[in-house]
C-alpha cells in the first residue's frame, strides 16, 4: 500500500495529517472484536477507512497483514472466544489492543469476573490507550503496528 | 511517518485526550491518588526544611555558612534576633556609617532583623500516571485543589509495550505544553462561584 | 390505578402479613416468602401487571437476602414492587417462571451472584459467570481479590515514600490478613 495521509483532527487552525505508509507491500485486513463500547469507535473508525478505500485514496496491493483489533472488556466468560478468534487469524497476523479495558481491564480491573488485559491470551503488539480512544487514535495505533512491522520479524512465526 | 501533535479544527474545546502535570503547583498532597477509582496515580514524595523567611532591616540574604540557618531549630515560632550571626546586636544604625553589609542590625522603619520559623514542604519524587488503567473520567483534575493537573487533547500516544504507556513526571511535564487555553463559558452556562466576591453588585 | 387503590386491593384480595406502602416507584408489597407467588400472580391477574421488568437480590447483612421483583402495567401505567426476606442460612423460593416467562434469565442471574435457589427453575445454569467459579460474587463477605493484590497507591501521607507498616490496613472489601504482605 502506498502512503495515505489521513485527516487528523485537532485544536486551532489547520488540519494534521497522519501518513499510513506500509513501506510498499502490504494491505491491511482488519479483524474487530468489538466486545463492549469501544468497539463503537473501532467501528467509526474502520466505516472511514472504508470509505476512503472506496473512494479510491488506498490502493490495496500485495500480501495482507492481519490486524486483530480487541475493542472492549474481556471478561472471562468471552475469555475462550476471544483467544479462538484470535487462533483463527491467518498469519501474518498482529494484534491491536483497543481501549483501557483490554489494555490492562481498565475501570474493572478489580472485578471479579474480567479478564485484566487482553495481553493475558494472547500476544499483543500494539496498545492504543483510551477510554475510549478517538477513532483516530486506532489509525495512529495501525500506523503503529505498521511501523514496527519489521522490527518485529517477518510475522510469519504467528 | 508524521503523526503526533493534531493541528485540525475538529476536536471539541475540553477534549480529554491525556493528563498533563505541573509539578510546580503540585503539593503531593495526594487527594488525585485517593480519588481515582482505578488506582492508576502512584504518588511518592519527602519532606525537605525550608527556612524561614528573613526579613528586617538591610537584610540582602544568609550569612555565609548560615545558607539555612544552623541557629534555627525549627521548634520555637517567632523570630530569633540575630542569634548566632556574626556582627553587631541589632540597634539603630549609626546615621552615616556608609555600608554596613547584611547584618546591621534593626532599621528604623522596618524594624529589627529576624528571620521566620522553619517551615516544611513536600517535594516530589514520582508522579506517574498508568494510561492503560486511567478511564479518563477526571475526578483527578477536579479533585486537585491546587491547579496542577490538566486535560490535553493529544491522543496518539500508543505503544508497544504496556509498561509504556506508565508515564512519569517528565513526560506529564511534556504534555503541559499542548494543553489548550480554557475555552469561554457557554452561552447561559452558571457563573463559576470563583470571583463572585469580585463582581460589582447589579 | 392509584397507589391507594393498588394498596386497597391488595388489602382486600391478599393475606393480612403481606405489607403494602407507597413507594417511590409505586407501591411495595412486602410479602413472606410462603406468599410469593399468590403475590405475584395477584399482581399479573388482579393489578394488570403483565410486563416483568427485573427480579434481583439485595444482600442485607445479618438480616437475610431480599429477593425484589418490579413489574408494570402497560395499560393501568402503575408500577409495582414485590419483595420478600429470605434467612442467609437458606434462601429458597419457588420460581416465578410459571407466572412471568422472562423471570427466567432474573433468577438465573440472581442464583449465580447471591446464591438464592429457586425451586423448579427450567434451566438454572450460569449466565454471566465462568463454568467453575467459586463464590457468589454479589454477597457482601465476597472478598475482590484484585484489590488485596494492590496496593492501594493513596494510602501513604503526603511526604511519605511509602507507608509504614503500622498503618497498613486493607482496602475496603478486603478483610485483613488478605492484603500484601
Amino acid at each position: 500500500m502506498a502512503a495515505v495521509d489521513l485527516p487528523l483532527p485537532g485544536l486551532g487552525a489547520g488540519s494534521g495529517v497522519i501518513t499510513v505508509d506500509a513501506g510498499g507491500a502490504c494491505s491491511l485486513r482488519v479483524f474487530d472484536a468489538g466486545l463492549a463500547c469501544c468497539g463503537v469507535e473501532v467501528a467509526a473508525a474502520l466505516r472511514r477507512a472504508g470509505a476512503l478505500a472506496a473512494a479510491g485514496d488506498v490502493e490495496e496491493q500485495g500480501a495482507p497483514l492481519n490486524i486483530f483489533v480487541v475493542a472492549g472488556t474481556v471478561t472471562d466468560k468471552l475469555a475462550p472466544f476471544v483467544l479462538k478468534a484470535f487462533q483463527d487469524t491467518p498469519a501474518p497476523r498482529r494484534v491491536l489492543s483497543f481501549g483501557a479495558c483490554s489494555n490492562s481491564g481498565g475501570p474493572y480491573w478489580d472485578s471479579y469476573c474480567v479478564t485484566k488485559g487482553v495481553d493475558q491470551l494472547i500476544p499483543v503488539d500494539v496498545y492504543v490507550p483510551g477510554c475510549p480512544p478517538r477513532p483516530e487514535a486506532l489509525l495512529e495505533g495501525l500506523a503503529l503496528v505498521l511501523r514496527s512491522r519489521g522490527s518485529a520479524g517477518d510475522g510469519e512465526r504467528r | 511517518m508524521t503523526g503526533g501533535a493534531p493541528a485540525g479544527g475538529d476536536l471539541p474545546a475540553r477534549s480529554r485526550g491525556v493528563i498533563a502535570l505541573l509539578e510546580e503547583n503540585c503539593t503531593a498532597c495526594m487527594l488525585c491518588a485517593r480519588e481515582c477509582p482505578d488506582w492508576c496515580i502512584y504518588i511518592e514524595s519527602h519532606k525537605e526544611p525550608v527556612p524561614g523567611h528573613e526579613y528586617g532591616a538591610g537584610v540582602t540574604g544568609p550569612a555565609p555558612g548560615d545558607e539555612f540557618g544552623a541557629d534555627v531549630t525549627g521548634a520555637v515560632p517567632g523570630a530569633e534576633f540575630g542569634a548566632g550571626r556574626s556582627g553587631p546586636a541589632p540597634g539603630p544604625a549609626a546615621p552615616g556609617s556608609g555600608d554596613d553589609g547584611p547584618r546591621s542590625g534593626a532599621d528604623p522603619v522596618r524594624g529589627p532583623a529576624g528571620r521566620g520559623r522553619q517551615r516544611v514542604r513536600n517535594v516530589l519524587d514520582r508522579f506517574a500516571i498508568d494510561f492503560s488503567l486511567c478511564m479518563y473520567c477526571g475526578i483527578c483534575v477536579e479533585a486537585c485543589p491546587y491547579d496542577a493537573l490538566f486535560w490535553s487533547p493529544e491522543f496518539s500516544y500508543a505503544e508497544t509495550d504496556i509498561a509504556a504507556l506508565t508515564h512519569e513526571q517528565g513526560r506529564l511535564r511534556e504534555w503541559m505544553w499542548t494543553v489548550p487555553p480554557p475555552p469561554a463559558h457557554d452561552a447561559g452556562a452558571p457563573l463559576p462561584r470563583e470571583g463572585l466576591a469580585d463582581r460589582p453588585r447589579a | 390505578m392509584t397507589p391507594q387503590e393498588i394498596i386497597a386491593a391488595a388489602r382486600d384480595g391478599l393475606p393480612p402479613a403481606v405489607r403494602c406502602e407507597p413507594d417511590h416507584l409505586g407501591v411495595m408489597l412486602r410479602v413472606p416468602p410462603e406468599h410469593w407467588l399468590a403475590t405475584l400472580v395477584f399482581a399479573r391477574e388482579r393489578l394488570n401487571c403483565d410486563f416483568f421488568d427485573w427480579l434481583t437480590a439485595v444482600d442485607e447483612a445479618g438480616e437475610g437476602f431480599s429477593v425484589v421483583v418490579h413489574v408494570y402495567s402497560l395499560a393501568g401505567r402503575h408500577h409495582v414492587l414485590v419483595g420478600t426476606l429470605l434467612p442467609r442460612a437458606a434462601p429458597r423460593l419457588p420460581t416465578a417462571t410459571g407466572i412471568y416467562r422472562g423471570a427466567a434469565w432474573h433468577e438465573r442471574e440472581t442464583y449465580e451472584m447471591f446464591g438464592v435457589v429457586f425451586d423448579g427453575h427450567p434451566h438454572p445454569a450460569p449466565l454471566l459467570l465462568p463454568g467453575g467459579f467459586e463464590g457468589h460474587p454479589l454477597r457482601k463477605d465476597f472478598v475482590l481479590a484484585a484489590r488485596a493484590a494492590k496496593e492501594w497507591p493513596g494510602a501513604k501521607e503526603p511526604g511519605e515514600r511509602s507507608v509504614p507498616r503500622a498503618r497498613r490496613r486493607a482496602p475496603p472489601g478486603v478483610p485483613d490478613g488478605w492484603g500484601p504482605s
